[in-house]
């Protein structure tokens, strides 16, 4: 395989109406595997949720993390996504959210941890421009000197690597740590037990609306990469739509690690 | 309550481990007999392909539960081959759990 670089590809933009937490899981499947398959130019999608959710990783125990209970209480829908990394909660407004799929010529090469922070440079750029200093922190959090801004997932499949990214605009940390378990093992090495104190959300730092922050990230990866306005297919959305049902609605593939 | 019929016995034991630098890895298993049993890894780690996990639960199920580190850390290398992609996790570090679990892990 022949690396490649960001400007070898016509990079499209999909940012649709917002979306059901199951049907974005879905997409990133149909997604990953049409840039896999040379079906779809790389693209870059940003999320818009048409509700609250958690998203487990995909290795996670469900009953570990998540406090069922209280997320119907909440109101809020419980996912398990294709990608390996942590859970998420999501309020609509609250996050930025987004994904790339990427050719895997573009992290020829690359390790695990530099094809993570290679993949989000133009993002800590678009950060630079917004006035925050943030940088990556290994394995897979986007962070800054107030605390964590992001964590990313990346998964392969046949000639794509698809690389997503949560960001915290914003937070009801109060209500997030009532429906996440966060254990203390896994905040052993963060110097801090607080969950809520580990994120210092984009709205806090910046000023700005949510929306304004998007419109930077796009101008930022335009100016940096190329970015065309594109829109799904019908036929993708058929089969995310066939797949979020099917697939990503089910008490199957959510307890597939009780 | 969400309902959690699909698991015949509940594991009763449980071990953490977070990998310095790496992902959260959580073993939760039974011993029946003197050996490993409803052995389940889970935690916030990447694993490729991700039928791994199973290949994993797999390797130490049934595993003397008496087994050596080295033993069981080789018995996964072996499983998993060269093209299992792992990040924040290793076949080490699921042993570190299965030990936490056996020997420090009650209830949780």
């Amino acid at each position: 395989m022949m690396p490649s670089d960001w400007r070898d590809h016509d990079w499209q933009l999909i940012h649709t109406s917002p979306q059901d937490p199951a049907l974005h899981m879905a997409l990133d499947d149909v997604l990953t595997h049409e840039v896999g398959a040379g079906h779809r130019s790389p693209t870059l999608r940003i999320w818009e949720w048409a509700s609250s959710a958690v998203v487990i990783g995909r290795f996670q125990s469900l009953r570990n993390e998540v406090d069922m209970a209280a997320a119907q209480r909440h109101g809020i829908e419980v996912v398990r996504r294709i990608s390996g990394g942590g859970a998420m909660f999501i309020e609509p407004g609250n996050t930025i959210t987004y994904s790339l799929y990427a050719p895997k010529s573009l992290v020829h090469g690359m390790s695990f941890q530099q094809a993570y922070a290679y993949l989000d440079t133009w993002v800590l750029e678009a950060l630079g421009e917004l006035g925050i200093k943030a940088w990556y922190q290994p394995l897979n959090d986007i962070t800054s000197e107030g605390g964590k801004i992001a964590g990313a997932a990346q998964v392969h499949r046949g000639n794509a690597v698809l690389h997503h990214v949560t960001m915290a605009y914003d937070i009801d940390a109060n209500k997030m740590l009532d429906v996440l378990r966060i254990g203390r093992e896994k905040l052993s090495d963060k110097g801090t037990l607080s969950a809520a104190k580990r994120v210092d959300p984009l709205r806090s730092q910046t000023g700005l609306p949510r929306e304004d922050v998007i419109t930077q990230m796009i101008a930022t990866f335009k100016r940096l990469h190329g970015l065309t306005d594109s829109e799904l297919g019908n036929d993708e959305l058929r089969r995310a739509e066939a797949l979020a049902k099917e697939r990503f609605s089910s008490v199957q593939w959510l307890t597939d690690v009780p | 309550m969400h309902s959690m019929k699909g698991m015949q016995t509940a594991a009763s034991m449980h071990g953490e481990y977070k990998v310095p630098g790496g992902k959260l890895v959580v073993i939760d298993l039974n011993v029946r007999d003197g050996r490993l049993a409803n052995v389940r890894l889970s935690g916030d780690f990447f694993l490729e392909p991700d039928s791994a996990l199973q290949t994993i639960n797999a390797t130490l199920e049934d595993q003397p539960s008496d087994i050596g580190e080295m033993a069981l850390t080789l018995a996964l290398h072996k499983a998993l081959g060269p093209d299992v992609l792992m990040y924040g996790i290793s076949p080490e570090a699921v042993t570190v759990a299965v030990h936490r679990a056996l020997h420090e892990g009650g209830t949780t």
